[in-house]
This record gives structure tokens, C-alpha cells and sequence, in this order.
């Protein structure tokens, strides 16, 4: 079975074959996991998120579509999972620096977010083992925005146009993204290097 | 195809750090300081991510996945595990 493709794998479990599903889990537990927890930077939500996304996808493996990639369609609900808790809970990682389409100033305040009042920082969660290497910190300061596309691009290969695909944004939007947040990371990395 | 002397696009400047820029344009970065210059730094931070590990969830997390899962039966019902 490790040698079917996606496609294939989906098949079978529509079919009803248990062992198909808990292939698909062994396929992307990790890509989905780690994209999860380099977005939230916790690592009980991570799995929740993930937990989350697969019972999501694997209970609706009967809507799947097959001309999309799978590893799209997961990705895709696990990126907007994570977005939702972040929007949700204004969580410390959460960018203080307010929407990325934001021009102005003025635009940056009004869509900015506040840290919360738990004595926390951004870099308390960074500081942890897996996440503490000065790439992943310089990770955990992109806008979330930029982080998924990011990973997307870089950890699991994709094409910018798969990343359009899977974040449903504009191809130009992706390639924006990624340009502006490999900016930010070589700025920081230099900055710490100095 | 952009003329050899004509600066590398942030495009081809990723597709240099991957090891994929056709060799004309990649020619270019022996003659211009700027573009040598830009594309080792950007090349670093590429580096850096392609080599970023992915993370294992805890042990066991495919049984509490499956856990909560409704694996259909052949006939196409939904059968409650």
C-alpha cells in the first residue's frame, strides 16, 4: 500500500478499508503537524489542530475531489484551522504587525492585534527546544500569512501555483508572500549574526 | 528568455539557490557583483529552511485519530467504530 499513489489510497478508503486511512494519517501526520505547530508554536494545540484536521478530512474522504492533490485539500484545512485559532485567540504569535495588505500606517494600527495580558511573549514559546534555532525564531516572527506559505514552499516542495491552489490566494499574493517573508528572515538572520 | 547580462529576477535567484537555473543565466552571477552578492545571501536563508525537520506528533496519534473516525462499510453505509 506505501506504494499507491494519494489517489489511490482515497479510493480504498472510500471503499471502507481501514488500513487506507491509517495510511493517509502515516503519509501526512508529520507534514500536517509540523506545519501546525510552526503556526501556533504549541505543542498540545498542534495536535489538537491536527487531530482536528484529520478526523475533518478523513470523515469527509467521501467529498474529496480527486483532480485536486489530497496533500492540497489537508493542507489547505489545516492552514485554515490554524488561522482561525490564531484570529480567534489573538495569540502572542500572531503578528503585532497587523495585516499584510495593510499600506499605511494607519491601515497597520487598525488591523494590528494586542498581546494578551498573560505575561507572555512572542519569544516564551520560540525559546522552546524543537523551536528555539535562530531560523525557527526568525519563523515564528513572520505573519502567519507568510509562515504557511513559507513552509509550503520551502519544507514540503511545492510550486507557487500548488501553494495558490491549496491557500486559495492569488498566484501573484503567494509569490508576494514568500519573497516578503525570505526578506524578513535574511534580515533577521543577519541582524543576529552581527 | 531574459539576455545574459540583464540582472537575475527573484525568481531566478531561488531557482539558483535550488540548484535549477538553466546555465546562461546562471553565467550571469560571475559578472555582476550585485546579483553574486544578492543571490549568496538569499541562498543562505534557502538552505536554511530546505533543511528545517518536520515534527512527529506523540506517539499513538493515528489510534486517536482513528478513534474518532467512521470508516464506511463496502456496502457504502457508515459503520460507527
Amino acid at each position: 500500500m506505501s506504494a499507491a499513489s494519494d489517489q489511490q489510497i482515497v479510493a480504498w478508503a472510500k471503499q471502507g478499508h481501514e488500513a487506507a486511512f491509517r495510511e493517509l494519517v502515516r503519509r501526512y501526520e508529520r507534514p500536517v503537524f509540523s506545519l501546525l505547530y510552526r503556526m501556533v508554536r504549541d505543542r498540545a494545540l498542534a495536535e489538537d489542530l491536527a487531530q482536528e484536521t484529520f478526523i475533518k478530512v478523513l470523515n469527509g474522504i467521501k467529498s474529496y475531489r480527486p483532480e485536486f492533490k489530497f496533500s492540497s485539500w489537508i493542507f489547505k484545512i489545516a492552514n485554515n484551522a490554524a488561522i482561525d485559532h490564531l484570529r480567534k485567540k489573538s495569540l502572542d504569535t500572531l503578528s503585532l504587525d497587523g495585516s499584510p495588505s495593510a499600506e499605511t500606517p494607519e491601515q497597520m494600527r487598525a488591523t494590528s492585534l494586542q498581546l494578551g495580558d498573560k505575561g507572555e511573549t512572542p519569544l516564551d514559546e520560540v525559546e522552546s527546544r524543537e523551536l528555539g534555532t535562530a531560523i525557527e525564531r526568525a519563523i515564528a516572527r513572520l505573519r502567519p500569512e507568510y509562515r504557511s506559505c513559507i513552509m509550503l514552499r520551502h519544507v514540503e516542495g511545492y510550486s507557487y501555483e500548488e501553494i495558490a491552489e491549496t491557500l486559495e490566494l492569488p498566484l501573484g499574493t503567494v509569490k508576494t508572500y514568500i519573497h516578503r517573508a525570505r526578506n524578513e528572515l535574511r534580515v533577521y538572520l543577519e541582524d543576529r549574526r552581527e | 528568455m531574459n539576455h545574459p547580462e540583464m540582472h537575475l529576477t527573484t525568481d531566478e535567484i531561488e531557482l539558483w539557490s535550488l540548484g535549477l537555473l538553466g546555465a546562461q543565466r546562471a553565467f550571469h552571477l560571475s559578472d555582476c557583483s550585485l546579483c553574486h552578492d544578492i543571490a549568496q545571501r538569499e541562498r543562505k536563508v534557502i538552505l536554511e529552511l530546505v533543511q528545517l525537520p518536520r515534527f512527529a506528533p506523540a506517539a499513538g496519534f493515528a489510534d486517536r485519530v482513528m478513534s474518532r473516525v467512521k470508516v464506511p462499510t463496502p456496502s457504502g453505509d457508515w459503520q460507527e467504530r
